[in-house]
């Protein structure tokens, strides 16, 4: 009955009697079958790129939204189920305008970010006879990309509520090839624009259709022009340049 | 500051606000009623009163005094009360305004210790902590419009440092080498200053109890809401003690040569 | 005026006014904020010796004044936030944050004001000496200077005159500076503090000044010479904060 895994997987808030949270894990697992999502940090600004899959040629891609703005200097790029996102990032967009609010500044990447892994843990969580908020963990990791006062910064959240600070990440289907190819490609003075041609390359290379501007996403945020999602005219001239 | 000459070195009358700062004009009022209104009463005045409570700093320690009286109004009403008490093993606090809230405080602060004691963590509350905790709990009421109304004196020892601070019913704090509360800041506050300021670490007891004694003395004389019987409590790094009611020794044979009004005609 | 149809009521009033006066000046490169020491409730001192100004971060001091219990609870709350943004944010605030955070609280208590008039001084992320004054609900600018208080109306004209240079015209080819050398502004805060203490009966008994400098400031050159000195900085991040303790007449 129990194939893989024991009875302790049951419940979203009981140990495993080796100190495993099931639940937290499968939910990580979950994002391994999301579309492949990069992020790259450079000292001019920092790239996100998604994989948008087109299971159909009727399908509509640019009603596909896996990039999304939280503040002017802030954006997101999600793999996994997406749909759990929205909640995160209503609760990043409120804490940054928040921020800007009661202190007339920009909220920090690592403030944001902290301010969302807080909602992670939040499941099976409930007051005496009210019923729990969250049912389960969330099946969606981030990546977060802003600048602020310490520069460039790019972020990586799980299930678990773990974030980590990152030069280049992928997470997804095709997270494991294109982290080793991050890994290899990524240096201290890369530019913008070779981020932008990389995060490309390392999608075309896990991606089993052809790459064009209809099936991948480019977001960057830099210090100048703040967050923007990069139009199609833009994304074909970067497509181009590969 | 008063802008207009004629005003100047006139009384000033405190319950008009000349710029209109607070509370915001009164404007008629013909909304519905409020049927409950009445439902919650706050205090809004004082019942049994106690009044001035004296105290300073000396060489090694903190004395405050208070009479033994608590006024119905302008009747002599209890004239055995007691308004200093200690509150642990460092501290006392004395209080004038209203009794019944006195004894609230009291019983407040007597869990407090209590509390503290059971704890059995090496620590003890000493003269600092209870001003600070009272003078939230002051505060806390005031914002509530519902206050203790009392003004309340605060002195003690502890590791070597001696402590005394004011707290009363809008939470207002603050602390000097010599305080006195409600109609001792006018009379007899202004005798301790000048006999204690700049001799705080030389007075010793029997000098402060001096000056306590003859300040008490001359409220006795002037303030119609005080007895002649009253306690001292002195604070020293061996403890707290709070003294056997006294008796004030007054002379009023003079009140015969008075002549200007009354029933005398010459 | 009392109006007919509603029923006398007599009501608790929760506030008080404690008399005293505190300013601030701005510098190119530092800030001043100042305050007597003297607690007053009517014609009686209560104390000689209750601060206003206090020293919130090493690029940051607040002056309050108006009802005292009130200003000790605003100071308060405000050093908790402080704590939490720390904790939260791993930095010290900015002083222009301090400054929206002050507004934010006192707006949030809009119809049960802190009655507190605040004065904010310090140094901004810029490195420029600032100044932030506020009303007790929450209004807020940045200025080169301001005096609030009992004798606010005394020391403000002074202050418009002396640093503002309001009704002096420059000599024939030459401008009035921006900013002021601390020497000169030092005098002008000692002055409006004696000034007041001889004709307002709420200003006097102690005075205290404080400094803040920007990282790396030449003005602190014009402090060599001064009486009462004393340093109250706690980090190493540049930003320096001093403390000048005076007597004023106790009468």
């Amino acid at each position: 009955m129990f194939l893989t895994r024991s009875e302790y997987d049951r419940g979203v808030n009981t140990f495993s009697p080796e100190g495993r949270l099931f639940q937290v894990e499968y939910a990580i697992e979950a994002i391994k079958l999301g579309s492949t999502t990069v992020g790259i940090r450079t000292p001019e600004g920092v790239v996100l790129g998604v994989e948008k899959r087109v299971q159909s040629p009727l399908l509509e891609s640019s009603s596909i939204e896996k990039i999304m703005e939280i503040d002017a200097h802030l954006g997101c790029a999600m793999s996994g189920l997406t749909a759990d996102a929205r909640t995160m990032i209503d609760h990043a967009r409120v804490t940054a305008q928040n921020h800007a609010f009661t202190y007339d500044e920009r909220i920090k990447v690592e403030s944001v970010t902290q301010a969302v892994c807080d909602l992670a843990l939040r499941f099976g969580e409930s007051v005496h006879d009210e019923d729990a908020m969250m049912s389960r963990p969330f099946g969606v990791a981030l990546l977060i990309a802003g600048i602020d006062e310490l520069g460039p910064q790019l972020y990586h959240t799980d299930p678990s509520g773990t974030f980590v600070r990152y030069d280049a990440k992928a997470i997804g289907s095709g997270s494991e090839a294109a982290q080793s190819e991050l890994q290899d490609k990524w240096h201290k003075q890369i530019t913008l624009q070779e981020a932008q041609i990389l995060t490309l390359r390392v999608l075309k290379q896990v991606m089993e259709e052809k790459l064009d501007q209809h099936n991948v996403q480019l977001a960057q945020v830099t210090p100048t022009k703040g967050f923007e999602i990069l139009d199609e005219t833009r994304l074909q001239e970067v497509i181009e340049a590969m | 500051m008063d802008h207009f000459p004629t005003n100047w070195g006139r009384p000033r009358n405190d319950a008009y606000d000349a710029y209109g700062t607070y509370p915001i004009a009164q404007r008629p009022y013909n909304g519905p009623k409020d049927a409950f209104a009445q439902g919650i009463q706050h205090t809004q005045q004082p019942i049994v009163t106690g009044t001035s409570v004296l105290a300073l700093k000396y060489k090694d320690g903190v004395m405050l005094a208070a009479d033994n009286l608590a006024s119905y109004g302008s009747l002599a009403r209890f004239k055995d009360i007691q308004r200093l008490q200690a509150i642990g093993a460092h501290t006392v606090i004395g209080a004038g305004g209203d009794m019944s809230d006195f004894q609230y405080i009291q019983a407040m602060l007597d869990e407090l210790i209590i509390d503290e004691f059971t704890a059995q963590d090496g620590h003890t509350l000493g003269p600092a902590e209870i001003h600070e905790y009272l003078a939230q709990v002051m505060y806390a009421r005031r914002s509530k419009m519902n206050p203790l109304w009392n003004a309340i004196l605060v002195g003690g020892v502890k590791d070597g440092k001696r402590f005394l601070s004011f707290v009363d019913l809008l939470g207002t704090t603050y602390s000097a080498s010599t305080l006195a509360t409600g109609y001792g800041a006018h009379i007899a506050l202004p005798l301790l200053r000048t006999a204690v300021e700049g001799k705080e670490d030389i007075l010793n007891e029997e000098e402060a109890h001096k000056i306590l004694e003859q300040s008490m003395k001359v409220l006795y004389y002037r303030d119609a809401r005080s007895i002649d019987k009253y306690q001292v409590a002195t604070i020293t790094a061996e403890g707290v003690s709070i003294s056997e009611t006294r008796h004030l020794e007054t002379s009023w044979s003079f009140a015969e040569g008075i002549r200007g009004y009354g029933a005398q005609t010459q | 005026m009392p109006s007919i149809e509603q029923p006398q009521q007599r009501q608790f009033n929760p506030y008080s006014e404690n008399g005293g006066t505190i300013l601030a000046i701005a510098g190119a490169d530092f800030s001043v904020i100042a305050g007597d020491t003297r607690q007053s409730e009517g014609y009686s001192i209560q104390t000689r010796y209750a601060p206003k100004v206090f020293r919130l971060t090493d690029r940051a001091v607040l002056a309050v004044n108006g009802f005292a219990a009130d200003g000790n609870m605003f100071v308060k709350k405000v050093r908790q936030r402080l704590e939490w943004y720390r904790h939260a944010h791993a930095k010290d605030m900015p002083l222009r944050a301090i400054a929206r955070l002050i507004q934010t609280m006192l707006y949030a208590r809009r119809f049960f004001p802190f009655y507190v008039y605040n004065i904010l001084g310090g140094i901004e992320e810029d490195g420029t000496g600032a100044v932030y004054s506020f009303d007790p609900v929450g209004s807020y600018e940045r200025e080169a200077c301001r005096a609030a208080g009992a004798a606010q109306s005394l020391v403000q004209p002074f202050l418009d005159n002396q640093i503002y240079f309001k009704n002096q015209l420059p000599a024939p080819g030459t401008s009035h500076p921006a900013h002021l050398p601390l020497s000169t502004v030092l005098s002008l805060v000692i002055d409006s503090f004696t000034s007041a203490t001889e004709r307002h009966i709420e200003v006097g008994d102690g005075l205290e000044i404080y400094i803040v400098f920007s990282k790396g400031s030449t003005s602190l050159q014009g402090l060599a010479s001064v009486r009462g000195l004393q340093e109250v900085t706690t980090t190493d991040d540049g930003e320096r904060v001093f403390v000048i303790r005076r007597e004023l007449k106790k009468d």
